[in-house]
């Protein structure tokens, strides 16, 4: 028997509004269409109404689980135009800022993932555990979601002695739950009947169409912005790129939890060589007529920033793309083929952010 | 690697494209990445560049549009292996041949210039709307648009408004 069905777009089983209609024969979906924005905001337009330093503001408020990403990228482009230097000091600043967010941001993203399994219990696990991250955020940042850890030519924050030791301490406490956890991920009975081979992402379709971060990963492509086109401190802090052959649900979830691990090593590699040297290198940049493009990967993979400048205070074009943006057409090829229940499994594997994506 | 590569990649555009027909440059950085700036003449080069793109298995990363005067610009941001394409294109007459033919990657960000700035799209396979609903005309990033009118009332009450109203005609 064919029906069709409508889950959005609000919707208790999905964490953002998306209008998905869904054709199903029996308990197998056929086809989806997916219909957008429903939280498009006009942020570019506005973008280009503000000058250099309140966009700083505003980039780190257009979505919120990789709102250290947008500033960061942001400045970098500003960087580039104005042809300032940023410290060694300030990019491995960045680094540890940025690895701070990915462990957090995957992790919410996994704890997700055991929610909508049913297995209530290792959410729970999963977000305490996380707690130790926003917890480094609120001492070192002062903040659990935006850290305002970028500012033109370095970073806002520093750290001495007490504050490593602090980051440290904290990480050698997550490390142990990570890997207990982890290990209920990969190798549990009602995780794996609910991911394995649901929600495959095939390596051509995931060339074809662009897709990035863990998505991409779990398909088997390396679109690692940190690896292939490396910034900051990333050509000195080189990161493991995770990659998964299966495409599946598991093969995402195993490249975050891997991800989780390297970034928790990152930060510590980060802290520990530590170069001397100023945070800030100019406090009142001059923004000559020019453009730039800058990508960074952040936790759901590449972010994209085009700047143009006249020479005035503002931007007179601002361009940003985000990864869901180009994983979100992969959905059309992993939801078809599987049961109705798998389709918020299958959203949230892309770990979906449409705040961003839709702007 | 990466040297390779940018020779090989400025070998092609060379022999694809007319000479004279493009401006052509480089920009590296002291990471070593590089990034080539090309901006073509005709904007029917841009089949050439993408089917290019797509011969070295590279992907569209985003497509930016801006307005000067009284026409467009589009600048086309491709990757081939971690290298960047900044292809640039001036619209004199506003219409550009789609890209998605060739490069699927290229399918959202070419309705969103469409519906942003209304700029003409040719050969797309599926030119609908994006993110804006059918109501609103095209070319609305340039002017100033209520968020609630926007976002047709989805985060506001007039959404409910307009299905309570709808509920109260049909029962009737």
């Amino acid at each position: 028997m064919k029906t069709k069905i409508p889950i959005g777009p609000f919707h208790i089983g999905l964490e953002e509004p998306i209008y998905f209609k869904i054709d199903l024969k029996g308990e197998t979906v056929e086809n989806v269409d997916m219909i957008n924005g429903f939280v498009h905001r006009g942020i570019e337009y506005l973008a280009m109404q503000k000058n250099f330093f309140q966009n700083l503001i505003l980039t780190e408020r257009v979505c919120s689980l990789c709102s250290n990403n947008h500033p960061f990228t942001y400045v970098m482009a500003v960087e580039k135009i104005a042809g300032i230097e940023v410290s060694k000091r300030a990019n491995y600043l960045r680094v540890v800022a940025d690895e701070v967010k990915r462990i957090a941001s995957h992790m919410f993203n996994l704890s997700m993932l055991a929610h909508l399994v049913g297995f209530h219990s290792l959410m729970t696990q999963t977000m305490e555990a996380r707690e130790i991250m926003q917890d480094i955020k609120e001492t070192i940042w002062g903040n659990r979601m935006d850290m305002s850890a970028n500012t033109m030519s370095g970073v806002k924050y520093d750290l001495n002695d007490e504050k490593s030791s602090y980051i440290l301490s904290r990480l050698k406490e997550l490390d142990p739950l990570v890997d207990e956890i982890m290990d209920i991920y990969f190798n549990n009975k009602i995780v794996k009947a609910r991911t394995v081979g649901v929600g495959v992402l095939p390596k051509e379709d995931a060339l074809r169409l662009g897709v990035t971060g863990p998505t991409a990963r779990g398909s088997g492509v390396n679109n690692d912005v940190r690896d292939r086109a490396p910034y900051a401190a990333y050509d000195e802090l080189k990161p493991n790129v995770c990659l998964e052959e299966g495409g599946d649900v598991y093969a995402r979830t195993k490249v975050r939890w891997r991800e989780v691990k390297d970034s928790i090593r990152l930060v510590r590699q980060a802290i520990e060589n530590l170069p001397e040297g100023p945070v800030v290198t100019q406090k009142r940049p001059h923004v000559p007529a020019g453009e730039a493009v800058t990508r960074s990967e952040a936790p759901r993979g590449e972010l994209i920033y085009y700047l143009k400048t006249d020479g005035s205070q503002k931007p007179e074009r601002m361009r940003w793309r985000v990864p869901t943006y180009m994983n979100w057409e992969a959905l059309r090829v992993m939801i078809p083929g599987n049961k109705l229940t798998d389709v918020a499994v299958i959203f949230n594997s892309i770990d979906p952010c449409i705040s961003c994506t839709e702007r | 690697m990466i040297e390779t590569l940018k020779r090989k990649v400025k070998a092609e555009i060379k022999e694809r494209l007319d000479a004279g027909s493009y401006d052509l440059r480089e920009e590296a950085d002291e990471k070593g990445n590089i990034q080539l700036w090309i901006k073509l003449h005709n904007r029917k080069d841009i089949l050439h560049i993408a089917q290019l793109v797509k011969d070295f298995g590279g992907r569209c990363v985003i497509i930016s549009a801006y307005k000067k005067g009284d026409h467009h610009f589009l600048v086309y941001h491709l990757d081939i292996e971690g290298m960047l394409l900044n292809v640039e294109v001036e619209l004199l007459d506003n219409k550009i041949d789609s890209i998605t033919p060739i490069l699927d990657s290229a399918n959202w960000t070419e309705r969103e210039f469409k519906e942003m700035f209304g700029i003409e799209l040719i050969g797309h396979p599926n030119p609908a709307r994006l993110f804006l609903d059918e109501s609103i005309a095209e070319g609305v990033l340039g002017e100033y648009m209520p968020l609630s009118q926007a976002m047709n009332g989805a985060a506001t009450c007039c959404m409910w408004e307009k299905i309570e109203s709808e509920r109260e005609t049909h029962e009737n």
